[in-house]
């Protein structure tokens, strides 16, 4: 959140990375330990910087040859700090023999399966587009007021089973229950908490006439961290299948996860879009945030 | 008079009566309208304006930029046009999760 509103907001920086670089963004999650080429080549190039520890975090940026020769490793989002790295790595590239040496092409000859995730056949993936409305603190810090206007990002996958009952006008349980689990949270701030089963108090969702109608009353066993909202939103099928799926989901939010720290404070209206993913979105490829580590439990 | 009072008193409750009639199912109609527009506290105004509001512009920058998604396919792309590779590695997707 904050490097997309710091770092890749700056003009030069995002010209560099259009014109002289390969640019590319990933869940370091995933690849420090995936066990296939891809995860291989990640590790190749972070295990040479300070994070070559893969049983932790390895974020921050990277540059590295093709040949997998790291170059830079910086932890620091500063656009200002960045430009000046980006400037001396490339004139470094250009000085040695990465920019003109033939490198080989990595073909994919072990695959782990596990981190190489594709939406359910026949099914849909919506995009989930949360917002904090109000109950912030004015301030006058940088990164605090880009969290507070942050618009966080994720999808959610529908199976095919599900996609049919919304063609008859039906919503299935376990949409509504993996909707709640996964996709009704605050990730505004960085990672959320998800909720557990116990979790969901309530939640009761239904399309009549092609209208989305809905409560849900999601909270803790201790009460710190829950949410109450109401949903509204609208189902389209054209020839078998859902050809538009909007829907809002607004309430009071109220506590935090254990890195979603600074929510306001008390209740504070969230609201969650629910849009059809087009693909036209470079970020309507990517996995559930919830599917991660255990697609069968995000889809059950 | 009586006979002419009769009827104009007769009429008068009558009238009354269609005129709560039509108020009563004026004010159902218009629960129901309300109702079917409402989801709890968000009518379909609301939803409308909020849908809108909660969209990235396709034009904010780190959208317009190239991102590859997969190491893979930057160091073939990296190897053909002799750049070099440059990594957002973050806890969650960067383009996502948050």
């Amino acid at each position: 959140m904050l490097d997309r509103e710091s770092t890749f907001a700056d003009p030069e920086i995002v010209n560099l990375l259009k014109t002289r670089f390969v640019p590319v963004a990933i869940d370091q999650a995933n690849q420090r330990r995936q066990q296939d080429t891809e995860g291989d080549f990640y590790r190749k190039i972070a295990g040479q910087g300070p994070r070559s520890d893969f049983n932790g975090t390895t974020q921050g940026f990277y540059i590295a040859t093709a040949a997998g020769k790291l170059l830079l490793y910086n932890n620091n989002r500063d656009p200002a700090k960045v430009r000046r790295l980006m400037h001396e790595k490339l004139a470094e590239f250009d000085a040695s023999d990465a920019a003109t040496a033939r490198t080989s092409e990595l073909s994919a000859a072990k695959v782990d399966a596990r981190y190489n995730l594709d939406p359910p056949a026949d099914g849909l993936v919506i995009r989930v587009q949360a917002k904090v409305l109000d109950g912030y603190e004015p301030t006058t810090n940088r990164w605090r007021a880009i969290f507070q206007s942050a618009l966080s990002r994720d999808n959610l996958w529908v199976t095919a089973s599900e996609h049919q009952a919304l063609v008859r006008g039906e919503f299935p349980r376990s949409l509504q229950t993996r909707m709640a689990r996964f996709h009704l949270v605050d990730n505004t701030r960085g990672e959320p908490p998800m909720w557990s089963e116990k979790e969901i108090r309530n939640i009761d969702m239904q399309i009549r006439d092609g209208q989305v109608t809905g409560t849900a009353h999601l909270e803790t066993a201790q009460g710190k961290r829950g949410f109450e909202p109401s949903m509204l939103g609208v189902v389209e099928v054209d020839q078998g299948a859902v050809v538009r799926f909007d829907m809002v989901a607004k309430g009071d939010f109220w506590g935090a996860g254990p890195y979603t720290g600074g929510a306001p404070a008390g209740r504070f209206p969230l609201a969650i879009s629910f849009t059809l993913a087009d693909g036209s979105d470079l970020a309507d490829r990517l996995p559930p945030q919830g599917s991660r580590g255990w697609l069968r439990g995000y889809l059950r | 008079m009586p006979s002419q009072r009769k009827p104009r008193l007769g009429r008068l409750p009558t009238n009354l009566t269609l005129t709560r009639l039509l108020a009563v199912s004026l004010l159902a109609f218009l629960a129901h309208a309300s109702e079917s527009a409402r989801g709890g506290e968000l009518t379909m105004a609301e939803f409308r304006e909020l849908h809108q509001q909660l969209q990235v512009p396709a034009d904010t920058p780190w959208r317009t930029i190239p991102w590859k998604t997969a190491m893979l396919d930057a160091q073939r792309t990296a190897a053909q046009q002799a750049k070099p590779i440059f990594i957002w590695a973050m806890d969650g997707h960067p383009l996502g999760c948050t």
